[in-house]
């Protein structure tokens, strides 16, 4: 009990000092919180920039799309729900092609196939053409690169995980303002054929931020494949589902988490998708409303940056900071169709900042938080399977939210729904064990059978880099 | 009885000769219908003069007796008469010179033009004493929805152009393409090439389709939304370029992203070399990566190769 009032106590920062030079001895080991850890920051900014960047911006082609293929804006918007999903749905894929080999070949892979989705969809003749090689190919292009670039930034760092995704995913925020110009501008000059081929050239790029990755000696890898001999189809399904991590859907905390990050992404998108339509329906001009929006991506580039410098300063656990924050953007949307019944513009844009603080805050912790429920090792599965789990409720929420509108006349209603899911989501995580107490729990019993002397100190290593009493008290 | 026949036959001679005088004074080829000018319907537009500059839209689609009617509230010292006339396209119009007198504290100067064809169209002004003027620009529907930035496409590829008549505007009756050929304007009829060009008529919207594009069809092309009155014209501008064009920036592109990689998998090659020095460690990295010629493909299969 008494530890509540001494959470905030710092002097176990110093068992932390031998741990740095232990590890510089095994040129193997990452360095945790420097280095390299920060170039591979940058290779993520760019790489997440170019996957949801791109995805965010590609609205500029679809007006053009509507009127050279004669078809109903409805059935183009189909084209980035495919990219979408088929992102989501393949993240698993690429947690466990990386368990299975090498996360620097699936990234550079994954590169690759989304550069040339778009390469092939600039030749497209048939709407169908831009499903397939818009939305599969590059789809699980970016599948193959999100979800392993993200696990392999967070194994780089212990102390500024938080830091080093919030500046990396502000890249998401910054890279659309700059991108729909840029998009406009080709499409001008070259048409969308011409824009598309460009656009998968500049895709290509993540495949250098891919060759960034250094390739470690996992010690997972042996592990299994040890454990596991003989191609029989049941060690073959086993070892699949060990790469997959399918043994994670049995954890209580890991399901827990999931529920609540799924009914979190209920609500999530909403505001993004019905904000301007709410704004105009609330009497605003439409420039005054594009500016609402705006004004909100701009704030939440500046939540993600300063939630991850703000949660790695330890004052706070991060589970908590995720309440906290999630509760508040659940507010917020809530808020936002009352703001605007009173009819006055300075409250919507206020509320309207503060909510995308809220939701830019949020993303910066969500994914950190998965290691220290599963531990580092298994973390690349687990945000494989957190990605696919979460797309259903993406899914959900927008049609949800349109139909609310459509039946009751006003947004009023969808934002509502949205930010009490968002509250839902919280009111779950509060379930996860150890929710209350001021430390954060011990990480789950690391994988057995590391006889080799590297990898034994490797694994002694990894063990110091998520243990609590190394990391996660100095957080408390 | 005699008198009563004088009368017939001198309004006889008089409609023969009014009718050759007709036929004399319009040479254009497609002469305005021969309806009496009685039989026109009235539309009568008002104009008070608020300040310099000052215009007012006249929209028109058939032909009609337009009746103009400016009103002005005069200088400080109003006199009682004052001059006014009118004028066509800046041109004062004959006989049009009236004296104006101040009635209800204003000056009114109304006059009914006939408007039947598309001479007829124009600015028309109302000028008093040559100083206070209304404008009426007197024409029919602008298209308004139509692209300013030129539309580009490649060549055999097809292209579509469409124009787009506002709802708020009257429908036209038919919509007509044309494409420019130097200054002059040459109407493109679907029926004669099919294979070509292609136009989809909707009331509102009309579509031109060209199929199997060539760098000759780039060029400037109208759409014309015709009304009875005249006809009113838009124009886009279609760029046709091959697939040069944004190759260059992609191959640069490409070029780029080879040589990163390259840089990076040598860059982290001589790393390692440095280290091989250090500790047996690195042997394993080193073997499997000398094969690796630094190209993204070829150095991921090598990395497959090696199982740690």
């Amino acid at each position: 009990m008494e530890e509540r009032h001494t959470c905030t106590d710092k002097s176990v920062l110093d068992m932390t000092n031998p741990k740095p030079k232990a590890e510089s001895q095994s040129d193997e080991a990452e360095d945790p919180d420097g280095g390299w850890g920060w170039v591979l920051v940058g290779a993520l900014f760019v790489s997440t920039s170019l996957v949801f960047g791109l995805m965010r911006s590609l609205g500029i082609f679809f007006v053009e799309f509507v009127q050279y293929f004669d078809e109903s804006a409805h059935a183009i918007s189909w084209i980035s729900s495919t990219g979408l999903a088929a992102q989501q749905f393949f993240s698993p894929l690429g947690a466990a092609l990386c368990n299975a080999y090498n996360a620097r070949v699936v990234v550079m892979t994954g590169g690759l196939l989304a550069g040339l989705g778009l390469i092939l969809a600039s030749q497209a003749t048939r709407l169908y053409h831009l499903y397939l090689t818009m939305g599969v190919i590059s789809g699980l292009g970016w599948g193959l690169v999100f979800t392993p670039m993200v696990a392999t930034v967070m194994a780089h760092f212990t102390r500024r995980r938080t830091l080093a995704l919030g500046l990396a995913f502000s890249s998401i925020g910054l890279s659309s303002f700059a991108f729909n110009p840029l998009f406009q501008l080709l499409v001008e000059k070259y048409a969308w054929r011409g824009a598309l081929l460009i656009l998968g050239g500049l895709s290509l790029n993540i495949v250098p931020c891919g060759a960034l990755i250094r390739p470690r000696r996992r010690s997972k890898a042996p592990a299994k494949v040890d454990s596991e001999t003989g191609s029989s189809p049941v060690s073959v399904l086993r070892r699949i589902s060990s790469y997959l991590e399918l043994s994670l859907l049995s954890e209580r905390p890991y399901v827990t988490y999931t529920l609540g990050i799924t009914l979190l992404n209920v609500g999530y998108f909403v505001p993004y998708f019905h904000l301007v339509a709410h704004s105009r329906h609330a009497g605003f001009s439409e420039y005054q409303s594009a500016f609402v929006m705006s004004a909100a991506g701009a704030s939440d580039i500046l939540g993600r940056i300063v939630s991850g410098w703000f949660s790695d300063l330890g004052h706070f656990r991060l589970i908590h900071l995720l309440s906290a924050w999630t509760t508040l953007a659940g507010v917020f949307i809530m808020l936002l169709p009352l703001s605007s019944l009173s009819g006055s513009y300075s409250a919507l844009m206020v509320i309207s900042l503060l909510y995308g603080f809220c939701s830019g805050a949020l993303t910066s912790v969500v994914f950190v938080v998965v290691p220290l429920i599963v531990g580092v090792e298994r973390m690349m599965g687990a945000l494989g399977l957190l990605q696919l789990i979460e797309s259903g409720a993406g899914l959900l929420g927008t049609p949800l939210s349109g139909f609310l509108k459509d039946v009751t006349g006003n947004y009023v209603a969808s934002f509502i729904v949205a930010g009490s899911f968002l509250i839902l989501g919280t009111l779950t995580m509060a379930t996860l064990p150890h929710y209350f107490s001021c430390t954060d729990p011990p990480p789950p019993p690391q994988r057995s059978s590391l006889d080799d002397k590297h990898n034994g100190l490797h694994s002694e290593l990894e063990h110091m880099t998520s243990s609590p009493s190394s990391d996660t008290n100095h957080r408390v | 009885m005699l008198a009563s026949w004088k009368q017939l036959i001198f309004q006889i001679l008089l409609l023969l000769i009014s009718c050759r005088h007709i036929n004399t004074t319009s040479p254009d080829p497609t002469p305005p219908p021969l309806v009496p000018i009685d039989s026109l319907p009235r539309d009568v537009r008002r104009a008070a003069f608020k300040g310099e500059g000052q215009i007012e839209k006249v929209e028109l689609l058939n032909p009609v007796n337009l009746e103009l009617v400016c009103t002005w509230t005069g200088h400080q010292n109003k006199e009682s008469n004052i001059t006014g006339f009118w004028r066509k396209d800046g041109l004062e119009i004959e006989n049009s010179h009236l004296t104006v007198q101040l009635e209800n504290e204003q000056y009114q100067l109304q006059q009914v033009f006939n408007i039947v064809s598309e001479e007829n169209l124009g600015n028309y002004s109302c000028v008093f004493e040559s100083e206070v003027k209304i404008d009426f620009v007197v024409a029919v529907p602008q298209i308004g929805e139509i692209r300013d930035k030129p539309v580009v496409t490649y060549v055999g590829d097809s292209g579509v152009i469409t124009c787009k008549m506002e709802d708020s505007k009257p429908m036209p009756n038919t919509w007509k393409w044309y494409k420019a050929n130097g200054t002059d304007k040459e109407e493109i009829f679907a029926a004669a090439e099919p294979q070509r060009y292609e136009i989809k008529n909707n009331e509102r919207k009309t579509k031109l389709l060209v199929n199997n594009l060539t760098m000759a069809d780039s060029g400037l092309y109208y759409c014309g939304a015709v009304y009875t009155l005249s006809t009113s014209m838009g124009h886009v501008e279609l760029k046709v370029i091959t697939y040069y064009e944004p190759l260059k920036p992609f191959m640069a592109i490409v070029a780029e992203v080879f040589i990163l990689v390259t840089a990076i998998l040598l860059f982290e090659r001589s790393r390692s070399k440095k280290n091989d020095t250090e500790g047996d460690m690195m042997s394993d990295q080193t073997n499997t990566l000398s094969p690796g010629e630094n190209n993204g493909l070829e150095g991921s299969s090598s990395m497959r190769q090696r199982k740690t």
